[in-house]
């Protein structure tokens, strides 16, 4: 199939989940309220925090809400393309639902994960936005329009990096079937997306703080692109090292998915 | 009255029996939990940095309170309690309970203690293995008066917590989907129950404010007594006051919410 042919697909999924939303619309409205609750914890506590301190591993208020704001676009960009569809992915394998999507003409991996489109999370990308410009307002930064570019290319890295790690992570069902706790997981890893890189440093020396920047991916997808917008300067190793991690992962991601999709033996039902 | 406790003996019994079979939900729980105490630690490390306080405490009183939220957590939080009577609701089994002389508040709450035990008990694993790292970061105050307030502090919080989830699995009579209420109000109580940060460290008069609703009673004032950030008995004995009237209040709001919802209710299955 054609990259053009995909993309019409894709489309056609969107309008259908967005019709559907629109018939549960109170349903909508609440799950949009849900997420948007919690993104107003994360910047509660940045806000509580610097009423006591003025600077957290050299960051101020605002570069800080820069950070957690564009950890947070990924997040809800994440919610909104792929998470419900990777979710149900695991489950559809226990059950063996899964063989609705063996049946379709088209890439496998893609078909699964991109079949609903949550709107509530797409909306959100867009107060996660709000709160980027924000701050970078209040930090008076006037990026440039290759920095800009930059950023948006970096937060699509960082987008198939959790993507990854979250396909990842649920491919393994095609192993264990009982694959518990994985929303948990997910969401602890990206509580360190939400610390400054500087932060790690302190707290361990040498080999032990690069373990812990580089292995985790979350922390780069969030730093890199916040100090781009922040120096609007691009530091060339960060990202080539952002790159390299996404094409890395991306990789992984498809290869332990198709893997796992040769042990698939459908449900007795 | 003592055939009527033993019923709920037994409730409680195959609660335990029932909760042991989700050990290892409860371990991974509390094991990612640890990571999100390598979160916090290196936030407020990093926030310390050419600091000896914040809010009028050290890191070590700081991360003692983190602690102590993550251990009391696994024993007075309301974990799934919402979902499964939810489910309970939907799928027709609470039906047996119109027939029979159990009081479902006090059949759940018996599987909620049941479950907190076991939740608790296996949570300490971790926290033990943990605790030649934690053992620095632990500030308790010695005063022996904390006791005679925790305690009561620490059952109202649990009875605070399963409350507000019985209510919300309670919603089911009217609502078929009510996982967005849930996760909407986990949100809520996260910010004001003091998870996210020592509520303390809020403008003092936001402070007061949280101090009048029912949330700063689920988590956050057990664990200011027992870490040393509530000092002045006074106010602690008012607030206790304040806890005991949410306690009762919530307790209304439940039956309310049973007589009204009964009425809804439409048997299906069985």
């Amino acid at each position: 199939m054609k990259l053009l042919q995909y993309f019409r697909l894709w489309l056609a999924c969107a309008r259908y989940s967005i019709t559907r939303t629109m018939m549960f619309r109170f349903d909508f409205l609440m799950w949009g309220l849900v997420e948007l609750f919690w993104m107003g914890v994360n910047v509660a506590l940045v806000s509580v925090i610097y009423q006591h301190t003025d600077s957290i591993a050299g960051w101020n208020k605002y570069q800080m809400l820069l950070l957690v704001g564009s950890s947070m676009i990924v997040q809800r960009l994440l919610m909104g393309f792929f998470w419900s569809n990777l979710f149900e992915l695991g489950r559809n394998i226990r059950s063996g639902h899964f063989d609705f999507f063996l049946a379709q003409p088209g890439n496998l991996m893609f078909m699964a994960s991109t079949r609903k489109v949550e709107l509530e999370g797409i909306l959100n990308v867009f107060v996660a936005i709000a709160i980027v410009v924000y701050a970078a307002g209040q930090l008076q930064l006037h990026p440039s329009a290759t920095t800009l570019a930059l950023y948006v290319f970096m937060i699509l890295c960082g987008l198939v990096i959790h993507y990854s790690i979250v396909a990842l992570s649920v491919s393994i069902t095609f192993w264990i079937i009982k694959s518990e706790g994985l929303e948990h997981s997910y969401f602890t890893l990206t509580e360190f997306s939400r610390l400054p890189r500087e932060a790690y440093r302190g707290l361990f020396k040498g080999a032990a703080s690069a373990v812990f920047v580089y292995a985790l991916p979350v922390v780069i997808v969030s730093n890199v692109p916040a100090s781009l917008l922040i120096e609007n300067a691009l530091n060339v190793t960060n990202a080539l090292w952002l790159l390299a991690v996404t094409v890395l992962w991306f990789a992984l991601a498809v290869f332990v998915f198709h893997r796992g999709l040769r042990r698939y033996s459908s449900a007795s039902s | 009255m003592l055939p009527a406790l033993t019923k709920y003996r037994h409730a409680f019994l195959v609660g335990l029996q029932s909760n042991l079979v989700y050990r290892w939900n409860f371990a991974i729980r509390a094991f990612f939990s640890l990571f999100h105490l390598i979160v916090v630690f290196i936030l407020w490390n990093a926030a310390f940095h050419g600091k000896t306080e914040i809010g009028g405490f050290n890191l070590a009183q700081t991360m003692t309170y983190f602690i102590t939220l993550l251990v009391l957590q696994f024993f007075i939080s309301a974990f799934s309690e919402d979902y499964q009577i939810s489910e309970e609701i939907r799928n027709g089994l609470i039906n047996q309970f119109l027939l029979k002389p159990i009081n479902y508040y006090l059949y759940r709450f018996s599987i909620f203690v049941a479950a907190r035990i076991v939740s608790g008990g296996l949570a300490l694993l971790p926290i033990l293995l943990a605790f030649p790292l934690l053992r620095d970061l632990l500030d308790f105050p010695t005063d022996t008066w904390r006791i005679a307030y925790a305690i009561p502090a620490l059952i109202m919080s649990a009875f605070i917590q399963f409350t507000i989830a019985y209510c919300f699995g309670l919603l089911t009579f009217w609502f078929l989907e009510i996982q967005s209420f849930i996760i909407l109000s986990l949100a809520i109580e996260t910010l004001l129950a003091g998870m996210v940060f020592p509520l303390d460290l809020l403008d003092a008069r936001l402070f007061e404010i949280s101090q009048y609703l029912p949330y700063y009673y689920q988590m956050y004032f057990p664990a200011s007594i027992i870490t040393g950030r509530a000092t002045d008995q006074a106010e602690i004995l008012r607030n206790l006051g304040i806890q005991f009237f949410w306690v009762v209040a919530l307790l209304i709001i439940a039956q309310v919410l049973w007589k009204r919802g009964l009425r809804r209710h439409t048997a299906v299955g069985g």
